[in-house]
């Protein structure tokens, strides 16, 4: 396996390159790649060549994460300003705007049926469950707070709810935290199953392997992506290689690899059975703040591609293979 | 049987005495001699006798009787015989006198021998015999001349006496004129073929001397031929095998010498050759016993220096060098102090001295060898050496330089050269070190793990780390590494973590799958450099293992442990990293390095009383003398400075005092200490002294780049902040921009922070903000920065509106810019209803209402602005519909002005037709009459008059309108300017409310920074005094506390206060990471107090 540059953009943006997500293909398109930026817009493009097909706006603060709807036809896109915009896709109507405060919004992702829009709930260390038919606030999961005599600014803050994720039948959901714990939830029962460690660091990224619901990877500031069995509880693994801080951590869809983004501005590709970093790219010069496998389907497109965004306000693709 | 007979006087009778049958009382013959007056060649014969069976006791009896003064009397006229006698004893005393080795009794021996010998020259001066006998004497008594000249006379009387042939070439030998004495002895030999063996010796000994081998070994072969026993000869010839230097010759030579030995046991030269074998094969017991006898059976100075070296090298490779040194010592002084002559007890006095210490000593030793052989490569080496130990680094790299430029094929000068240029030039020393490799290479030598240690840690430490892995590989050869260094063993199966340490369990499921996990000592090093090396290439996981297999053989190496207890560090994981610490401090609780890193964890814990506790124990581990102790000392004082502020301005002096003593403490231990000069700068800062600090943190900033182990990104933020006080923000942007992408990958959010108190500070807005919110998504559960955002956009928002000019877009920006601070203040007065952020919660309160208050503000302007605009836009489009009128009015009037020139035109014709057929009719007329033609004329004037006024009236009313226009735009002017007025006026509260809120901003972020933990009293009074509606005036009323707010004339200045320059003193070897950390600083100071 290995990645070979496609299409650069510079300066995709006007500014940083926070978040990107894939759009699933619909019958009429096939799977679009969708940007988030500092620069407060949000940007689609058009694989391979990367034509933009729209700029969104109406962001402030600057975009922080996205998330597409698995039928393709919807996605959400959040800014520090804590607001959750609910958008259709092609025409770019805005279906609902979400905020529950005092909660923040960090990372966001869909139930891979699409019912449900988990949303990393920042200081309020919980996750919030958004019903996508009616867009209403449906559950929040909260991750337990530590039992500190006092709560000092350092505990506190920690507690700190950064990243989520769904594992691929839709039952387990994983959110990670400033302090570098992850937190296994049983959505059904909107029950907390067990906290896995290994980080002492934020965990600004998780992903579970798509061929193994119990997979879980996570990256950290610790330079470490952590591979995790969620149901075990138990650390099956931890690959280093990144100097600094890892940003993003996504699964390859035939689940053999993981690409990872870091703060030193490489991306690279991890082969699972090795366990090891079998290539880096360094195209960026600043950190890589998202990476992103399309997911399979459209018409007829089987190629797999890997998306990169950067602090140095550049969008790559690749061809992963 | 051979006999003598002593004939009985006056008698044909005779006496027959056999000669080895001499009665053992030598008194029974000297009766019957005397009795008889036998003749005294009788007396000689028999006391030869006696001597010759070894009876020296009788000898001496007889002979003693035979000269004494009755016997003068007696055989007066008997000359000959007497002097013989007399030769006889002064030649047994010479020999005796040669033969002793105790000074005193020497030298009567030879008083003895001197008094027989003259006593001979009284009796017959020109008796050759005596003066040769004198010329022996005085050859043994080392009086070279004069024996020469005893000799002399003989030979000019006599040219072929053979003892005086002899005797002369003896002189020459000594002389060291071995032709001369060549030619003498072969003289000898002519004029006496017969003569004993020892004549052949000589000529041996010349012709070896002359460089003749073979011509000497023949010599000496004849003497053996002639006497097998000859132990001089044997020894020669032994010599001659032994340097023949082939194992055959060796053999041979051994065997002589041992020959030798059993024939005469006391032969010095044979004893230390034995010696010599002996030391190489190891018998050390032998060489002494062997040795000692030497030096009791001779004299001879270089002899004896031999031996005491031999005895020296023993001891020396015994390990006894205190011995081995006196004896060195002796050999020297046997050789009269003259290296020329006999070198090696100078090398190894130097390599004993060098061993014991007395590096000066053994300096002077070398140099006496290098005096000799200048080119000799050990010696050079020893020196080069020597010179490193004394630090005199120049000199050592010019004696290593010469050793390997004299042997450039000598691998161990070049490991030495390398070992030398490490410190000063590692790439010519990674040269030095490559030629060493290739040279033992090619040699077929195995290259040493030293080596190659070396070469890969000057790899590493240039930052080729692919070759350092690959040297480290070869040092340390097979092993269990290689299988995880090559992927071979998945590391991943063996769950390898630092949480983990204790757990030998791995290495026993090694074991027991078939795994050695041997390490042998010698490599350890070199694990360790490779863990190191991994560690650095991020390769976390194999350096953990590698370090835990360390620990797992040497489970007393702290090294490894504070690798793990660092990597822990690195993770964040604290409690584990203090725990490794700790098992270090159990191996050596005195260990400064582990208390160090114990004291910085503990920093970093915010155990401030303890981290302070740790690095004095480090401190005192050291005596005082660990710059690192010190310096975190010194650190620790200035943390405590910077957060005593607040409280007491003279705790602060204090400390800042005892932080710039520390420094300069070690600034004069190691005058290069960055991290110290840094310090120092810091220090200078602090007192406002910007020039000076700016200097030193330059040149820090300089020295500090180029090495993969120096890291110091604080002296670039110091520098930053120089400027930033400096006023000079656009450099200081540049400075903290570059310390970011060099040091921190861009993730380190604090200096994201000091850039946006500096683009603050430039009045930058929108930089400000950007680099705000970067920092807030780098570190979102950070709820200060979204503070200082809400108030930048408060700031920016309120500034726009106080702008003279400004454009409806701005405006709107403005207002949303509002509306983005009303909201993150409201989150984050929401959010620290939850949690303790140490934001006072009414304070965001009143910095909602400030912000609510702008917003309305704001849309009464955009309100206002969007009013202008849509009244410059109507007053466009009436402007434009004038133009239009008036466009249209032309048209008209054109259209007008052509029909009226069309109608004249028209006229005319007309007028010219009447004309014409006016002029017909008046031709007609003429004919008849012409009076209507004038009236018709009129007509046409009257026309033209009527025109002229109407339009006339039109543009009238134009202007008419326009005036209206006019005065409708004065009116707006009106509004415009009541509107400024209002402005004015909002202004005012404007900027009210802003000194009013900006002083309430730095107060919160005081507050913001203040121990969350501190008591809620405080808060409680703090927030208390903080009373929105309170004016201004109360806030130095409630900064009792708060030393600057009163003091902080330029009003918003100290917004960003977390970011006041110069608070990111220096992070250490690993990083300290000391700052921000300023929690229970005070809490701590009272405790001190109690």
């Amino acid at each position: 396996m290995k990645l070979a540059g496609l299409k650069s953009i510079e300066n995709a943006h006007e500014d940083s390159v926070w978040a990107a997500t894939w759009v699933p293909a619909t019958e009429d398109r096939p799977a679009l790649l969708l940007t988030g930026s500092l620069d407060e817009t949000v940007k689609l493009w058009r694989p391979d060549e990367l034509d933009l097909v729209r700029t969104n706006t109406g962001h402030s603060l600057g975009v922080a994460a996205l998330a597409a709807h698995p039928s393709g036809i919807i996605a959400a896109s959040s800014s520090l300003d804590s607001f959750v915009r609910v958008f259709d896709v092609d025409t770019n109507a805005t279906i609902a705007v979400l905020e529950a405060p005092p909660s923040e919004v960090w990372g966001m992702q869909f139930e891979p049926k699409g019912t449900i829009l988990a949303v990393a709930g920042g200081s309020s260390a919980s996750v919030k469950l958004w019903d996508t038919s009616s867009w209403r606030l449906i559950s929040t999961l909260s991750i337990p707070r530590p039992e500190a005599p006092k709560p000092s600014e350092k505990t506190s803050s920690k507690k700190f709810v950064l990243s989520v994720a769904w594992a691929p039948n839709g039952k387990r959901l994983a959110c990670g935290s400033m302090d570098g714990t992850i937190c296994v939830f049983d959505v059904d029962r909107s029950k907390l199953l067990h906290q896995l460690e290994g980080h002492n660091m934020p965990v600004r990224s998780l992903v579970f392997s798509p061929v193994d619901p119990r997979i879980l990877f996570s990256g950290s500031d610790d330079g470490h992506v952590n591979m995790h069995d969620a149901e075990g509880k138990t650390l099956l693994g931890s690959m280093s290689g990144h100097t600094s801080w890892v940003l993003s951590v996504d699964a390859s869809p035939d689940g053999g690899a993981i690409a990872t983004g870091s703060s030193d501005r490489t991306v690279r590709l991890w082969d699972l059975k090795m366990r090891a970093a079998i290539q880096t790219m360094s195209n960026h010069n600043d950190q890589v703040w998202s990476v992103a496998f399309r997911p399979p389907g459209g018409t007829g497109v089987r190629a797999g591609r890997l998306a990169s965004v950067s602090d140095d306000k550049s969008v790559s693709l690749y061809d992963y293979s | 049987m051979a006999s003598v007979y002593i004939p009985v006087q006056n008698s044909e009778e005779e006496v027959r005495v056999v000669l080895d049958q001499l009665p053992r009382d030598a008194s029974d013959i000297l009766d019957i001699l005397k009795a008889e007056q036998a003749p005294l060649d009788l007396w000689l014969i028999i006391a030869r006798e006696y001597f010759k069976q070894g009876k020296i006791e009788q000898f001496r009896q007889i002979l003693e009787e035979g000269s004494s003064s009755d016997i003068d009397e007696y055989y007066a006229d008997v000359k000959y015989e007497r002097i013989a006698i007399l030769n006889a004893l002064g030649a047994y005393y010479s020999y005796l006198g040669k033969t002793e080795t105790k000074h005193r009794e020497k030298e009567e021996q030879f008083i003895l021998a001197t008094r027989y010998y003259n006593k001979a020259s009284r009796i017959d001066m020109h008796e050759p015999s005596t003066w040769v006998g004198k010329g022996q004497l005085l050859l043994a008594k080392g009086e070279i001349d004069n024996a020469l000249q005893a000799f002399k006379i003989v030979l000019d009387t006599a040219p072929d006496n053979v003892p005086a042939l002899l005797g002369q070439a003896s002189v020459e030998f000594n002389r060291g004129r071995f032709s001369e004495s060549l030619n003498l002895y072969k003289r000898a030999l002519q004029v006496f073929p017969g003569c004993p063996a020892a004549v052949r010796l000589g000529i041996g000994l010349c012709r070896y001397k002359l460089g003749q081998l073979d011509k000497a070994r023949q010599a000496f072969d004849r003497v053996l031929q002639a006497n097998p026993d000859n132990v001089e000869a044997l020894v020669a010839l032994g010599i001659m095998d032994l340097q023949a230097n082939d194992s055959i010759g060796m053999r041979k030579g051994m065997d002589r010498m041992q020959q030798a030995f059993e024939i005469y046991p006391y032969c010095a030269s044979a004893l230390n050759y034995l010696a010599n074998h002996f030391f190489f094969t190891g018998q050390h017991f032998l060489v002494e016993q062997l040795t000692e006898t030497a030096l009791a059976v001779t004299t001879h100075g270089p002899t004896k220096s031999h031996s005491f070296y031999n005895l020296a090298r023993s001891y020396h490779s015994k390990g006894d060098f205190e011995k081995a040194g006196m004896y060195y010592m002796a050999a020297i002084k046997e050789t009269n102090n003259k290296p020329q002559e006999f070198v090696f007890p100078y090398f190894g006095l130097g390599q004993v001295q060098l061993k014991l210490g007395e590096l000066k000593g053994s300096v002077f030793n070398f140099e006496k060898v290098l005096e000799v052989y200048p080119d000799n490569c050990e010696t050079l080496k020893a020196l080069g050496h020597l010179y490193t130990q004394l630090g005199q680094n120049d000199k050592a790299l010019e004696y290593m330089r010469k050793a390997t430029k004299l042997d450039p094929r000598d691998a161990q000068a070049f490991v030495g050269l390398g070992e030398l240029l490490i410190s000063s030039d590692t790439g010519a020393a990674l040269d030095a070190f490559k030629m060493a490799r290739t040279l033992m290479k090619k040699g077929g030598q195995e290259v040493p793990i030293e080596v190659l240690n070396d070469i890969g840690a000057l790899h590493f430490e240039r930052e080729e780390f692919e070759s350092a892995l690959d040297n480290f590989k070869e040092a340390l050869g097979d092993g269990i590494w290689i299988s995880f260094l090559d992927e071979k063993e998945n590391l991943e199966q063996t769950g390898v973590t630092v949480l983990g340490y204790k757990d030998t369990g791995i290495f026993h499921r090694l074991i027991e799958s078939g795994h050695s996990v041997d390490v042998p000592w010698n490599k350890v090093t070199t694990l360790f450099n490779l863990a190191r090396l991994l560690e650095q290439l991020h390769k976390t996981e194999a350096a953990t293992f590698l370090y835990r297999l360390i620990l797992f053989k040497y489970p007393g190496y702290i090294d490894a442990y504070l690798r793990l207890a660092a990597s822990a560090k690195a993770q964040n994981n604290l409690p584990l990293a203090i725990e490794l610490v700790n098992e270090a401090l159990k191996v050596d609780d005195k260990n400064p390095n582990a208390l160090s890193l114990l004291g910085e964890l503990e920093l970093k814990n915010d155990d401030w009383v303890k981290a302070k506790e740790t690095f004095r124990a480090a401190n005192d581990a050291t005596d005082g003398k660990d710059s690192y102790a010190i310096l975190s000392l010194g650190n620790w004082n200035y943390f405590a400075a910077m957060r005593n502020e607040k409280r007491n301005p003279k705790l602060e002096a204090t400390h800042l005092e005892k932080a710039k003593e520390l420094y300069t403490k070690v600034l004069t231990q190691h005058n290069s200490n960055m991290y110290a000069a840094n310090g120092s700068g810091i220090v200078l800062a602090e007192k406002g002294q910007f020039d000076i600090a700016k200097d030193v943190f330059t040149q820090v900033q300089e020295a500090a780049s180029g090495s993969v182990f120096l890291q110091m990104p604080d002296v670039w933020v110091n520098l930053a902040h120089v400027y930033f006080a400096q006023g000079n923000f656009a450099l200081a942007v540049k400075m903290y921009q570059n310390c970011l992408r060099k040091f921190f990958n861009n993730t380190d959010s604090q200096i994201l922070l000091y850039l946006a108190r500096t683009h603050y500070e430039a009045e930058q807005w929108q930089e400000c903000k950007k680099t705000l919110l970067r920092a807030i998504h780098l570190t979102p559960s950070n709820y200060t920065f979204r503070f200082d955002l809400g108030a930048v956009m408060q700031k920016s928002s309120s500034s726009t509106l106080q702008k003279k000019k400004r454009t409806a877009d701005e405006v709107r920006s403005t207002v949303a810019e509002a509306e983005n601070a009303v909201r993150v203040f409201t989150q984050l007065s929401a959010a620290s209803d939850l949690h303790v952020h140490g934001f006072d919660s009414k304070k965001i309160q009143t910095h909602v209402q400030y912000c609510s208050h702008l917003l309305e503000a704001a849309k009464v302007h955009r309100e206002a602005a969007e009013q202008e605009e849509l009244q410059n836009r109507q007053r466009l489009q009436v402007a434009r519909q004038a133009a239009l009128a008036e466009e249209a009015r032309r048209k008209a009037e054109e259209q007008r002005k052509y029909q009226l020139e069309k109608r004249k035109q028209e006229e005319e014709l007309r007028r010219l037709k009447q004309e014409e057929e006016k002029i017909q009719r008046i031709k007609e007329q003429w004919k008849s009459s012409t009076p209507g033609s004038h009236k018709r004329k009129d007509r046409v004037e009257d026309d033209d008059g009527e025109g002229k006024p109407s339009e006339r009236r039109r543009k009238k009313g134009g202007k008419r309108r326009k005036k209206d226009k006019s005065s409708r735009a004065r009116h707006y002017e009106d509004d415009e300017e009541e509107a400024a007025t209002m402005d004015d006026h909002n202004e005012v509260e404007d900027e009210d409310a802003n000194t009013n809120y900006n002083r309430e901003d730095e107060m919160t972020n005081q507050e913001a920074e203040e121990p969350v933990d501190d008591d809620a009293h405080d808060l409680l009074a703090a927030a208390g005094l903080e009373d929105p509606d309170v004016d201004d005036d109360e806030v130095p009323a409630s900064g009792v506390r708060r030393r600057r707010a009163p003091s902080s004339s330029d009003e918003e200045g100290e917004l960003m206060e977390e970011s006041q320059p110069n608070s990111n003193p220096q992070r250490e070897k690993e990083e300290s990471n000391g700052d921000g950390e300023d929690a229970n600083v005070e809490e701590e100071e009272e405790e001190e107090a109690n």
